[in-house]
């Protein structure tokens, strides 16, 4: 192993251990389930498709970051362990983590959906260690 | 008003898919052809390019004739960065490909289409009526960064039949 490659795995234990150690908890990340093809019904919004909840952990999630957006529903951040993010990305069959957050309908926190508004890299020593997923809250759920 | 906006959709649609079968959109993991209805799709911050996106706006209802005439308004929002293989140049191009499509998915004669009734539950029945359209007009187009977008507006009419909502 190259000393490169060994910095990087160690800057993700790093990372896992520091998400573990700040007040990691876990949230349900929403995915719709794939079209139909050639069916109509859910192109025309007759049919609603299926949702699955699979688990994000650890997670932090920062409500410190909290501000107001333009359109008054409040935005939040959420940190993933690349490690967790990697393993749903194989166990789910997505290409890549950007597939998986791609089709992500929201994050289900405290049976709160916020929805997600991006999603950042998070590097180190030349390896992603964790994900910044932005989210916003629902406008029917602002106050 | 739901049939209208569901029969012009489904007839743009076919109409842009036999003018260009390569005109697709990836939806939740499905190549379909590339044309969407933003309201009957799951909210997202951003959509794909290049494909043509639905959005339902203005309305009006005249209810002087003995069968009320909708208005409706259809926006037409498309956009493309270009390939990303050619670093974005051909985006003028991929542009001026859609606005050709769409002028003659929209212009193509006849500028009108037999109402359907897809929500009916013995499957896609046709009613008496037909909805029918105007020219599509172009608005200017719009330069964010690597990617230019457009948004057409097409107006539908639509007469409204006994028991319809």
């Amino acid at each position: 192993m190259s000393k490169s490659t060994r910095t990087a795995a160690g800057f993700r234990r790093a990372a896992d251990a520091m998400l573990r150690g700040s007040a990691a908890r876990s949230v349900m990340l929403r995915i719709s389930a794939s079209a139909i093809p050639a069916d109509p019904t859910e192109q025309l919004g007759l049919a609603v498709p299926q949702f699955q909840d699979i688990e994000l952990a650890p997670v932090v999630f920062r409500t410190a970051a909290a501000r107001l957006a333009e359109s008054k529903a409040n935005q939040r951040e959420l940190i993933v362990s690349a490690t967790a993010v990697e393993a749903l990305t194989g166990l789910h069959g997505f290409a890549s983590a950007r597939a998986l957050f791609a089709s992500a309908f929201g994050v289900l926190i405290d049976d709160v959906l916020l929805t997600i508004t991006g999603v950042t890299e998070l590097e180190a020593g030349g390896a992603i260690y964790a994900y910044r997923i932005e989210l916003r809250e629902a406008i029917a759920e602002a106050v | 008003m739901q049939r209208a906006k569901d029969t012009f959709y489904i007839a743009v649609r076919d109409r842009i898919a036999s003018l260009n079968l390569a005109r697709t959109v990836l939806l939740r993991g499905i190549l379909r052809p590339g044309v969407l209805v933003e309201e009957n799709e799951l909210a997202v911050e951003s959509w794909p390019n290049d494909a043509f996106r639905l959005r339902w706006t203005a309305l009006s209802i005249d209810v002087d004739d003995e069968m009320p005439l909708a208005a409706l308004r259809c926006e037409i929002v498309y956009a493309t960065a270009g390939d990303s293989g050619n670093g974005g140049m051909n985006r003028g191009r991929q542009m001026a490909a859609m606005d050709a499509e769409l002028a003659a998915a929209v212009g193509q004669s006849p500028q009108n289409a037999v109402k359907m009734d897809y929500a009916a539950a013995s499957g896609p029945a046709s009613l008496k009526t037909k909805i029918f359209w105007g020219e599509v007009i172009f608005g200017p187009l719009v330069l964010e960064g690597e990617q230019i977008s457009r948004t057409a507006t097409v107006d539908i009419f639509s007469y409204q039949e006994a028991g319809e909502l």
